[in-house]
């Protein structure tokens, strides 16, 4: 199996299975019991056990796949994200941001308001200003430039969604001053769905995956993510985990 | 009699062009304030490897604001 090269995104397991692999093989639970004719020539080497909790991180993998980029919308288990509410035995196994592809309007928009300055000679009335005045202008303009892609970029980048061991959690702002966080707890999810709109979500599969829960905070939309239904998977998946340890 | 001749209607017109951009330039630099505040705030909610650089940018948008200001005000 690949494995990110990025040690920012190596998630711990990553590390101890890759050390383990050098110097003896795994052998899972089930593989322990089967015995093969080559067995004899193995029975020396000391058998290492999965640990249930590597067993899940594999199941994320395997559900998820791996992270190539930091800066991407769909980051299996980062170990760059973290939050305030975060508790101490806490791992996110996954972070959500809205794909990427949604900023291409406020991109092209901006790409645009640079060359609008080119322009302004063409405007005969702007050259009864004298040259300074023009220069505060062009100033003005190019820091608005700015000031509008950085807000739509911020908008994106702390629109976060995550899943954890515990829960599910929201984090964004509204107008980018007032903090929005919704959580729900793995065992109250009822309800998990998804819808794929328009063109751009169909070809570039990204949707809002709607979870519906028995928690006071009865919704939480992850809205336009990327792969809503592996997210759906997995969801499920830590659901029935959840519900698992609950019942024994 | 009043005389049209030493009024220097550019001298006006430009006077009050330039308490207008002083004025929208100060206010440019109340909200670059604001912006560094609310990248401060942000990166505190959602702690990432990444918000340095973002603060980074507030910053330096904060000098630009300060320079148009004064630019303004060199008018």
């Amino acid at each position: 199996m690949n494995r990110s090269k990025d040690l920012d995104i190596v998630a711990p397991d990553d590390l101890t299975v890759e050390a383990l692999a050098k110097s003896v093989p795994i052998v899972s639970p089930t593989q322990t019991d089967i015995k093969s004719p080559l067995s004899d020539s193995t029975k020396k080497t000391p058998e290492i056990k999965t640990s249930p909790e590597n067993d899940i991180n594999q199941k994320v993998y395997d559900i998820l796949g791996h992270t190539k980029s930091p800066f991407s919308s769909f980051l299996v288990r980062p170990k760059v994200i973290s939050f305030p509410e975060r508790n101490q035995d806490e791992e996110i196994y996954l972070a959500l941001r809205p794909h990427w592809i949604i900023n291409l309007h406020w991109i092209i928009i901006s790409i645009f308001m640079l060359f609008v300055p080119l322009f302004f000679h063409y405007f005969s009335f702007l050259n009864f200003f004298p040259t300074q005045y023009r220069f505060s202008a062009v100033l003005f303009w190019y820091l608005f430039t700015f000031i509008f892609s950085f807000e739509k970029f911020l908008d994106w980048y702390f629109d976060v969604f995550l899943v954890t061991n515990q829960r599910v959690v929201d984090i964004n702002f509204n107008n980018l001053l007032n903090k929005h966080f919704a959580e729900a707890s793995l065992d109250v999810i009822q309800d998990v769905s998804s819808s794929v709109k328009g063109i751009l979500g169909t070809f570039f599969n990204y949707g809002d995956v709607l979870i519906q829960t028995a928690a006071e905070i009865n919704q939480i939309n992850f809205e336009k993510v990327p792969n809503p239904e592996k997210i759906i998977k997995l969801l499920k998946e830590l659901r029935d985990l959840s519900e698992g340890d609950s019942h024994v | 009699m009043f005389d049209l001749n030493n009024l220097n209607i550019n001298n006006y017109f430009f006077g009050i062009t330039k308490i207008f951009f002083v004025i929208l330039a100060i206010l440019y630099l109340a909200f670059s304030l604001i912006v560094v505040k609310q990248v401060t705030a942000m990166s505190k909610s959602v702690i990432d490897k990444f918000n340095s650089i973002l603060i980074i940018f507030s910053y330096i948008h904060l000098i630009f604001s300060a320079i148009l200001v004064i630019s303004m005000l060199a008018l």
